[in-house]
Parts: C-alpha cells; structure tokens; sequence
C-alpha cells in the first residue's frame, strides 16, 4: 500500500472513531473533528455569504453538526455529511436573511464591476476578492458547481430555481472571473 | 463574438451540449478567434476554482462552540443519554465496524509485507469479541496486551525502521481510541456501544502485536 493511501486511511479511521466517540457525547473527539473540518467549513461558508459572517455560521455548523450527530448514520463519510449540512445552513441564512429569488436573475450591476474593462495591475483584485465581489446568486452557482462539485440539477434542488438559471449564472460568473485569472 | 455561441461555451466546457450543438459550436470556434479565446479563458478558470485551498479562520471559533455544547448537554442531558443509547444500538454498531478498522490501514500495508504470516494468524484469530463483563475481558485482555508488547520490545529490532514506524503510529491510534472509550464508559458503564467499541478496539490491538511479532519472527 503507498505511503500516502496508509496514512488517508488511517486518517479516516481515526475520523471513523471519533465520530462515533462524538455521538456517544465525548466532546473532546467533536472538538478533534472541529480542528479536522474547521478550514473546509469555514472556506465554504465564506465563499457562500459575506465574510463577516463567517465565523458566526461556521460556528452554528458545527453546533448543528453536535445535535444532529445521533441521526449520522455512517453511511457516508462525516466530512462529506458535515459539508452537506453546512451547505444547508448556508441556504437556510440565505433565505433567513431575505435574499429572495430575484437575487438570482439579473444584478448586472455588481457582475459588471467584477467584469468590467480588463484590470490594470494597481486596479486588480485577488481571485478570491473577485468571487467574493460576484453577485450573491452567481457566486453561489459558481462555488457550488466549480469549487465543491455539484451538479445543476442538484444546486437548481437546492437554491430553488430551475437548472437553466443556475447555467446561466455559472457562465455569467466563470466570464466576470476570467478577468482575475493573474492573481 | 457571436453571443449566442458565447453563452454556450461553459455548457460546451462541461460536456451538457448534444452532439448537435457541439459539433457546430465547434465549426464555429474553428472561425472565431474571439470566441475561441474566450473558451480558454473560461477553462483556465474552472482549473482556477478547481485549484482553490481552504484556509483556517483567523480566530479560533472552538471555544464558543465548546460553550454552546456544554451549556445544551447541561439542559438536556437525561434525554439527550436515552436518546442516544437507544440510537447507537444499529447505525453506531454499524459506525463502529468502520470506526474500529482504527488498525486496518496497517493491517492492508503489513499484509502487503508478509502475506503468509497474516494467513496463519488469520486462521489463528479469535471469534467476534462478546460483551461479557468489563472488568474480567478487560483484564484478561489487558494481561495479554503486556505479554505480547514485551515480546515485540524484544522482536522490533528485526524489522525495518518504516514497518516500525507504522506499528507504532497505528499503535497509538489503537490506545487512544482504548483511552477514550475507558472515559465515555466512566460517564456511562452501561452503554452497549461504548462496551463493544472498548473491546473490539482492544481485540484489534491484540491481532495488531500479534500480527507484528509473527512477521518479526519469520524473520528471525
């Protein structure tokens, strides 16, 4: 077996174990979790909504993940059952918020300031500042289809629109963003 | 730049055209220079997305989430005990046959090394651990953990320094997890689950040393 394979599936393991450590109460295998997961989480929800709201949802995640440990039925992997409840979290602020649908149709405006005109060095932003800047419903599209990997019929599923718009959205952010690929 | 075939190019780079519409977006991109820089663009920044890394937030959000827990295991304790005892009796066994594989990375990788000796030991090896009760399992199999780790104290010279290493990595996994269970069972003597993971975890560390010991003996 190679190096790297020994130690992803010891590391797995000791996941497996502190999982089932965790929904037994053992708070110090959640806290082991916590510190596994933190980046992954705290990255999603950043790219999800505004960062200064990272903390606090990624925090509520986690708190979530706690409670709703006894339901995990080990039928996936935690890390992939923790992501998909953080994406739920993340649509649920969404719609606590008040970010209504019309969010996800036309917002040229802030699109066109990503986009704009080719950047010159001293106006150029970071990839990440970009995204970050993309309108709510692209950014979301685009994160959830380009960074984490799901399909459009899943993200129409979740953010409740139809998978057209969630194309639309994906080709409308990937050209705002072509223009930060040298940073 | 025809807008039309634009508007497709991230549908084309994900494969969700028919083969119609691909073959003449492609007919088109043989003739547009524009269109077919664009196409490269986009697909530099797919890569981009693709390439992103996660980072750790810049404050440690672990203490008000510690504080949430323990305040919520305060309030809700006695339910939350039943509960979960109730809810560890299938899915958790279940998450524990994965959970307790604490040793099988080593396992596949030491099998790799000394197919023979795992097939003798195989057959060697005892039948599924019973709950019986915790004090006599416990020490008996505690007794014969300290037999076998002095044997291998004596045996470990005759194995190279990586396939020592590895014992010793899943070795520590082994008894963190025993440690772990030994305290969640201190809260909560009679929890079936925590029983079982105790002494299939240390069931494990038994086939473990005994694993390395018959390898370092074929090499005597």
């Amino acid at each position: 077996m190679p190096r790297q394979v020994l130690e992803d599936t010891l590391t797995a393991d000791s996941i497996a174990a502190d999982t089932a450590l965790a929904a037994s109460g053992d708070a110090s295998a959640f806290e082991r979790l916590y510190r596994t997961h933190v980046a992954r989480v705290h990255t999603l929800v950043r790219r999800m909504l505004d960062a200064d709201e990272a903390d606090d949802v990624t925090q509520d995640v986690f708190i979530r993940a706690w409670q709703k440990l006894s339901t995990f039925r080990g039928e996936s992997a935690f890390g992939t059952w923790l992501h998909r409840l953080a994406v739920n979290v993340v649509l649920a602020r969404r719609k606590s918020v008040g970010v209504e649908r019309g969010r996800f149709i036309a917002d040229d405006k802030p699109l066109d300031d990503v986009s704009g005109n080719r950047v010159t060095p001293e106006l150029s932003m970071d990839f990440e500042e970009a995204l970050a800047r993309l309108p709510e419903g692209a950014r979301q599209v685009f994160v959830l289809h380009d960074v984490e990997g799901y399909r459009h019929e899943e993200i129409a599923r979740m953010l409740g629109v139809v998978p057209g718009t969630s194309k639309s959205q994906l080709h409308h952010a990937r050209m705002a963003l072509r223009r930060h690929l040298d940073r | 730049m025809n807008d039309i075939w634009n508007n497709r190019l991230s549908e084309y780079i994900d494969g969700e055209l028919d083969s119609t519409e691909r073959a003449a977006l492609e007919a088109h991109l043989a003739s547009c220079g524009e269109c077919y820089a664009t196409l490269g663009e986009l697909r530099q920044v797919l890569a981009r997305a693709q390439a992103l890394q996660d980072t750790v937030p810049a404050t440690d959000l672990w203490r008000g989430i510690a504080q949430q827990i323990r305040r919520e295991s305060a309030v809700d304790r006695p339910d939350r005990l039943v509960r979960r005892r109730f809810s560890f009796s299938v899915p958790q066994l279940l998450a524990a046959s994965i959970a307790l594989m604490l040793m099988s990375g080593g396992g596949a990788w030491l099998a790799l090394q000394s197919r023979q000796t795992i097939a003798d030991t195989r057959a060697e090896s005892a039948p599924r651990t019973r709950i019986t009760q915790a004090a006599t399992w416990t020490g008996r199999t505690d007794a014969a953990i300290a037999d076998l780790q002095t044997v291998l104290a004596q045996n470990e010279s005759r194995l190279d320094t990586a396939t020592v290493r590895i014992v010793r990595q899943n070795l520590a996994l082994i008894d963190r997890a025993i440690a772990d269970a030994r305290i969640a069972l201190q809260k909560d003597p009679g929890n079936a689950y925590l029983n079982l993971h105790l002494a299939e975890t240390m069931r494990r560390k038994v086939e473990l040393l005994r694993r390395v010991n018959d390898m370092a003996a074929a090499r005597s």
